[in-house]
């Protein structure tokens, strides 16, 4: 998988999303608990505003002092005997963690859920090397049996199915005989996977934060299959987003309380690792060990007026509250990166070209602004690309040619009053019952989801109105 | 070579950042920015919040003591089911005069293949917590030569003896202590595990399932 996932046009995929009651129902009911959750673990914490500014501070201080921080990173890394590789495209990293797996002639790989593994298509690159890939993550897991299923959300990236959908994948695929309880579900795929990480020659994982003083990688799992794929096959090769670090175990901490809390509502989530290289003495743990840090087009927000992108610690709280991702879903984004912070942060990374409309994905109600635990101005940050479009020429002709009309009407008065007092004749041919019923582009873009009415006529304005009124407060 | 391409890729963000390389910085002491929300609170709180955690993450908290806690294991391993045992190398399986009959330690001597053998046909795993977290149920634990990674995840049930002097408010102390080490250069292994309760997944339909990967049960054993 890419960064894209779904080629067709961005319209032909939300109107899927709208059409499918299954995922919409799976989604809001999703979004319903995990921000209850959310909400009851960040007041237990107590001056969540206060937690959330040192978040931001944290992701600040690191990302301007981004070269000092890797720098210190891959001195400890190399002290401890491990490997890093600084990528700057998605090709140089994907053909680095290829040229590692053949030089080990390693054949089973397992992986547990990253997703700047799938930005870097490395799947794809490993299996045409002619490698067994498991994704060990059961979500994922799911996802890879069913022939590659795009994930719908970047926590939960399974959400879009229901328990008869995975228990006929399971059957078909897996030859499962069971039932469709989840429980019985996960046993099977438990069972399945503990032979695959048993078996398998190179583990290969992301990173939530790395530890610049230490040297080491931090993993938030709840399954635990992020820890076996680091501590069984013998070569371990991590793989990051360059910005995703911290100075040291301090600052980890708060983020990963910011993270767990913000994600899915727990403390701490059951496994929070931080390791490395394997040590002298220590049996199990990678013998070697690599580290991708990953630019991929990064640097080029760094600096940028996007720039507060880069705080992201991809917690998804934004997307538990989003309407918009509610209604089409997490693959009507076209991205591996959904939602709010999806809709600013794919267009920096794959180019306006494939994703001009995700920045108007949204209703600018803010609420993702509001949840996010380390303040990156997401909204606002929509704003901003939707300004970058529009002076880009972007949009289509004919909403050029509507906006320039409307703005010409609107900036001088007399045409807008002329404009008033001609609306309601001129669109009388366009509406039944007061409301309008067809129109150009935009309007009907509007009245496709919601009523407009028809305007007024002159004598019944508010304008009007009032200037009777002040007719009869002088007298 | 084990560092491929440094130099230019933080060449390219310095230019980015509009500055030349930075070779010093001071981290900003963030701690008295931390609200403490709890005030002072003695062991006999913790353990209360301990305990109040621990049944949300699913994880049976048993109060014991030196001299019962050979029996309190005994009967754990029972309801486990019995089995195969795997405890860690501890010192303190030996200060507490621990034994259990079917059992093996994770050891240096017996190898990668051998321990790893272990663990995967061991029913229970049996350790002894560094730091436990009262606020999240967590017990700190880090990989060393006679206490493998594995240990933690391969067995089927999961038992962390928890000393009452090691448990601390939250995360916030162990990470100052870890780092507090780390800064000082002294050895710390090389995974640093945080454990709270048994493995657990909520992907399917968005239930909870406990069991997944790693062990179907935790239990905390206090003393």
């Amino acid at each position: 998988m890419s960064l894209q996932t779904d080629k067709r046009d961005f319209s032909e995929r939300t109107s899927e999303g709208l059409g499918d009651n299954f995922m919409r129902s799976a989604v809001s009911s999703a979004q319903d608990s995990l921000k209850t959750r959310r909400l009851s673990a960040a007041t237990d914490l107590g001056d969540w505003e206060q937690w959330r500014s040192i978040g931001q501070q944290i992701r600040q201080h690191t990302l301007k002092n981004l070269d000092y921080y890797l720098e210190q990173l891959a001195d400890n890394v190399e002290k401890k005997g491990g490997y890093v590789y600084f990528a700057k495209t998605k090709e140089e990293a994907s053909s680095y963690i290829r040229d590692i797996v053949m030089q080990k002639k390693a054949k089973k790989i397992v992986k547990s859920k990253s997703m700047v593994t799938e930005e870097i298509e490395m799947n794809r690159v490993l299996m045409d090397a002619g490698c067994e890939l498991i994704e060990t993550d059961l979500g994922e897991y799911i996802l890879q049996i069913d022939d590659w299923d795009p994930p719908s959300h970047i926590v939960a990236p399974a959400l879009h199915k229901d328990r008869s959908q995975i228990q006929r994948v399971f059957t078909e695929k897996l030859g499962y005989t069971g039932d469709e309880s989840p429980e019985n579900l996960a046993r099977h795929a438990r069972t399945v996977l503990r032979q695959k990480f048993l078996e398998a020659d190179v583990g290969i994982t992301g990173c939530n934060f790395a530890i610049a003083n230490m040297g080491a990688i931090n993993l938030v799992t709840n399954e635990g299959n992020g820890d076996l794929t680091a501590s069984i096959p013998k070569t371990h090769i991590a793989v990051m987003g360059m910005e995703r670090i911290v100075p040291t175990l301090e600052e980890m901490e708060i983020l990963d309380n910011l993270l767990c809390r913000s994600a899915v509502g727990q403390k701490l989530t059951s496994y929070i690792t931080v390791m490395g290289p394997s040590a002298t003495g220590e049996t199990d743990g990678p013998e070697e060990f690599h580290l991708v840090v990953v630019d991929n087009g990064r640097s080029e927000i760094l600096g940028s007026e996007f720039n507060e992108a880069l705080q992201c610690i991809r917690c998804g709280a934004c997307l538990n509250v989003c309407p918009v991702y509610r209604h089409i879903g997490g693959h009507a984004y076209g991205s591996i990166y959904p939602g709010p912070i999806g809709a600013v942060i794919t267009p920096l990374l794959g180019g306006y070209g494939d994703y001009k409309e995700l920045p108007f994905a949204s209703s600018l109600c803010a609420a993702c602004t509001d949840v996010c635990p380390v303040k990156i101005p997401l909204h606002e940050q929509l704003i901003l690309h939707r300004q970058r479009i529009v002076e880009e020429k972007r949009t289509s002709s004919s909403e050029r040619i509507q906006m320039k009309t409307a703005g010409r009407l609107l900036s001088s008065q007399t045409l807008f009053g002329k404009a008033l007092r001609f609306a309601n004749p001129a669109s009388r041919l366009l509406s039944r019952h007061g409301r309008i019923i067809k129109g150009p582009g935009l309007v009907r873009g509007w009245i496709n989801a919601r009523d407009l009415s028809q305007p007024v006529k002159q004598q019944d304005s508010f304008r009007t109105w009032l200037d009777r009124r002040k007719g009869g407060a002088n007298q | 070579m084990t560092v491929y391409g440094k130099e230019s890729f933080l060449n390219t963000i310095a230019a980015k950042l509009g500055r030349e390389r930075v070779y010093d910085v001071q981290r900003p002491d963030l701690r008295p920015l931390i609200p403490n929300s709890y005030g002072s609170l003695t062991n006999d709180d913790l353990i209360e919040i301990l305990k109040e955690q621990c049944y949300f993450i699913h994880t049976q908290l048993i109060e014991s003591n030196s001299e019962i806690l050979q029996t309190t294991l005994n009967d754990l391993i029972h309801a486990n089911g019995g089995g195969a045992v795997i405890t860690s190398g501890d010192d303190r399986f030996l200060h507490y005069g621990l034994s259990f009959p079917n059992s093996f330690v994770w050891e240096e001597a017996a190898g990668r293949e051998e321990n790893l053998l272990r663990s995967e046909a061991a029913n229970t795993a049996i350790v002894f917590a560094d730091y436990a977290l009262a606020e999240s149920g967590t017990i700190v634990i880090e990989s060393r030569p006679d206490q493998g990674r594995s240990l933690h995840f391969l067995p089927t049930n999961y038992i962390a003896i928890i000393e009452k002097e090691r448990l601390v408010l939250r995360s916030t102390q162990a990470a100052a202590d870890l780092n507090r080490r780390v800064e000082a250069g002294e050895p710390v292994g090389s995974a640093i595990n945080f454990i709270s309760g048994p493995s657990n997944s909520a992907d399917i339909e968005m239930q909870l399932v406990v069991g997944v990967h790693g062990p179907l049960r935790a239990t905390y054993v206090l003393i």
